[in-house]
């Protein structure tokens, strides 16, 4: 038996990818009162799935396609960050960050408990 | 309804008492406003929201039970992902279409020729109820935010 499974693959491309969720929101609070900013962001699931199709785990393939998100009002200085958005957005990704985290330490501890298993 | 999905409706509430909350501070500020581009007095502004598809309990239960009850027959399922939308959103901001208020004031240079000056029609009392509504509606939605972050958590809990 293996002690990374497909699980654990997928439970580290999804943390890599809300850290990343987490920098681009980070970066649009960071930028709220930058004049003609434009809010950035990515589809979570939709970057999700496409990483889940390759097979390499690091490299170009795994870089998020942030782009502007529209369909938000701009003030009058042109920037469009809004500080309702980032916060849910910071919150949203803390808990499904804590998700990943929680079901990488559930998969290990399958593992851990093999191991005391045989110790004794 | 996805995991996050009551988050989301939510957050479309923040997000739609804060233009509430703005409107009526650009009200407010612009009381004694006699010059607009359009001509004339400021109007006042409304805010017109507009509730964001079915969410009622009922139907986001059928849908999801499906035709095995007989509930009205709607088709559905809990594994796929339910579009219970949800929320409200800001339909448009429309102005008031209230006859301005008349003030004798000959000495303003808006002055008609009769002395009087037209003034936006805006009761600061008004606006300050409004705007305590807009801001407890967005504190009583903070707070289901923080509940429904809680309801997340001890889901994860349930890991442990």
């Amino acid at each position: 038996m293996q002690v990374s499974t497909s699980l654990s693959d997928a439970l580290e491309r999804y943390l890599d990818l809300t850290s990343e969720q987490m920098k681009v929101t980070a970066s649009n609070m960071a930028n709220v009162d930058t004049p003609g900013y434009k809010t950035q962001g990515f589809d979570f699931e939709a970057e999700f799935a496409r990483q889940m199709q390759s097979t390499v785990l690091s490299g170009d393939a795994n870089v998020a396609q942030v782009q502007d998100v529209d369909g938000l009002v701009s003030r009058p200085d042109g920037n469009n960050v809004s500080m309702d958005r980032e916060s849910m957005q910071l919150a949203k990704t803390q808990l499904q960050f804590r998700l990943g985290v929680e079901l990488l330490k559930h998969e290990y501890s399958g593992v851990m408990s093999a191991i005391h298993a045989e110790a004794k | 309804m996805n995991l996050f999905g009551v988050m989301d409706v939510s957050a479309s509430a923040l997000k739609a008492e804060r233009v509430r909350a703005e409107v009526v501070a650009s009200n407010m500020a612009n009381a004694e406003t006699t010059r607009t581009a359009e001509g004339g007095p400021y109007q006042r502004r409304h805010v017109v929201f507009e509730a964001e598809g079915d969410s009622s309990f009922q139907s986001s239960f059928v849908s999801h039970l499906g035709t095995n009850l007989g509930l009205n027959g709607l088709g559905g399922s809990v594994t796929a992902a339910n579009a219970v939308s949800g929320g409200v959103a800001v339909t448009g901001v429309i102005s008031d279409a209230s006859a301005p208020l008349r003030r004798y004031d000959p000495q303003h240079p808006d002055a008609g020729p009769d002395g009087y000056v037209a003034y936006p029609d805006i009761n600061p009392l008004t606006e300050m109820v409004d705007l305590m509504g807009a801001t407890r509606s967005y504190g009583m939605n903070t707070s289901a935010v923080q509940a429904e972050k809680n309801m997340v958590s001890s889901s994860l809990d349930i890991l442990k």
